[in-house]
């Protein structure tokens, strides 16, 4: 046990705007939330410039409420804690299935959304659903908060619109009812990250139709939605006939722009991204 | 290091309040080791992925390897395995562990014990697929892992027969 950095220093701001003029005002600070990935990283050297940690564990961020027509999910909140919540589980298929699917049950236990989308992963689990259910992050900073859509919130890998002294608060969600699920490739079931993910989700649109909304992790830069696929799918009566699943599939696969790295190739990837699609789309409870 | 850096804490530890400083980077598992000398939490992997180093955090298991002992509140409860020492359930998981010969060299244990007692606190009487699925995050490297499954199958059987009233 080699993890001592003695030089940080450990701050426990009382409030969010504390916790914002500490962020603005220290250069090299970290955010402390869950700690499955900074305590890892601090572990391992790959930080050294982090002088300062700021625990925003006692912010109180970790609630989930249903406010003028959005569900607001506090950063705070732990994947388990919003796997297990019946206002998320009524509404949000598609995040109790990604919530659900990171690490392990330790791991999600400690882990929030707030970091998961905070570091901003191209195969961070919980965005892609985000994403399908056209999340916002509402952002406090010394100045006052303000709302980002979540497509316009990651400018690349690791990194985000975020401009010093800002956290993430909380994420909005249009309160409605959907069907969707998120699948993804990995190794293993447990602990594995990524190598094509798929987030899957729909809602009634009237006149035997659905709307629909398909985000894709890791097949490019940033978390992305597949748009060509997501207008085959709504211009038919759901569910999709077989031919137009087919050219929905394709238009996944198309959408795909990944790399070959440590954890799978390009081809694989943008194979896969489709496969998930089918089985996504066969998945849900109204599927023929 | 200036004593400046130091993080006073204070938390429940297996049922008692307890207060020290640690350093800013010191991990749950090292005060656990170090100051408390409560040695059943392990480390293998040092990242959260083996799961040796179980411990429960207000109920939930969490690796304490991961969690930053300064993050600590007054109102945290930590506990070890040495805190269930006396507990029903627990020695139920323990001793189905034996009978079912789940224990190889060991060092997973504790950690193994601790996610099959969380468990079966929630699902008394779990599936193989919930089996599984709450001891994904707990490694053995001895791969043993039928017996495992079968000895948690065995406490939530042993610990429901107990709570009827007798056994079968």
């Amino acid at each position: 046990m080699n993890s001592i950095l003695n030089n940080i220093i450990f701050h426990r701001p009382a409030d969010v705007p504390a916790a914002c003029a500490l962020l603005a005002s220290l250069p090299n600070a970290a955010i402390l939330a869950g700690g499955t990935d900074l305590v890892v990283k601090l572990r391992n050297g790959v930080l050294p410039a982090v002088t300062d940690l700021i625990d925003v564990c006692a912010l109180r961020l970790g609630t989930i409420a249903v406010e003028g027509g959005k569900l607001r999910i506090g950063s705070g909140c732990t994947m388990e804690q919003i796997r297990n919540n019946p206002l998320v589980a009524a509404r949000f298929p598609a995040l109790v299935s990604a919530v659900g699917q990171v690490g392990a049950l330790q791991i999600r236990h400690a882990a929030t959304i707030g970091g998961n989308v905070g570091n901003a992963s191209p195969a961070g689990d919980s965005i892609p659903a985000l994403m399908s259910l056209e999340a916002s992050v509402v952002l406090a900073g010394p100045k006052g908060s303000r709302t980002v859509p979540l497509a316009d919130f990651f400018t690349g890998p690791g990194r985000t619109v975020m401009l010093k002294g800002e956290l993430i608060e909380a994420f909005e969600l249009p309160d409605r009812s959907t069907k969707g699920c998120f699948l993804k490739m990995g190794e293993r079931l447990a602990h594995a990250i990524s190598k094509v993910s798929l987030a899957l989700t729909t809602w009634d649109a009237g006149a035997g139709k659905r709307s629909v909304r398909i985000a894709l992790g890791a097949v490019a830069p940033k978390v992305i939605r597949a748009l060509a696929a997501e207008k085959l799918l709504e211009a038919e009566a759901w569910p999709p006939k077989k031919e137009i699943l087919e050219r929905a599939v394709q238009a996944v696969c198309e959408a795909a722009t990944p790399i070959d790295d440590v954890r799978s190739t390009k081809g694989y990837r943008k194979k896969i991204a489709g496969v998930l699609l089918e089985r996504a789309v066969r998945s849900l409870p109204d599927a023929l | 290091m200036s004593d400046s850096a130091l993080v006073k804490i204070r938390f429940q530890l297996n049922g008692s309040p307890v207060e020290t400083d640690v350093v800013p980077t010191m991990t749950l598992l090292e005060l656990l080791r170090r100051t408390f000398l409560l040695t059943a939490a392990k480390e293998g992997c040092g990242k959260g992925e083996c799961g040796a180093c179980t411990v429960l955090v207000n109920g939930e298991p969490v690796n304490s390897c991961l969690r930053l002992a300064a993050s600590l509140r007054p109102e945290d409860r930590v506990e070890t395995l040495e805190g269930l020492e006396k507990d029903p359930l627990m020695a139920i998981v323990q001793q189905s562990y034996v009978d079912a010969g789940a224990v190889q060299c060991g060092f997973c244990i504790p950690g193994m014990v601790i996610s099959s007692y969380s468990l079966l606190k929630r699902v008394p009487q779990p599936t193989e697929h919930q089996i599984k699925e709450a001891l994904s995050g707990n490694i053995c490297r001895c791969t043993g892992y039928r017996k495992i499954i079968a000895a948690v199958r065995q406490a939530g059987n042993t610990a429901g027969n107990g709570a009827k009233g007798g056994r079968p």
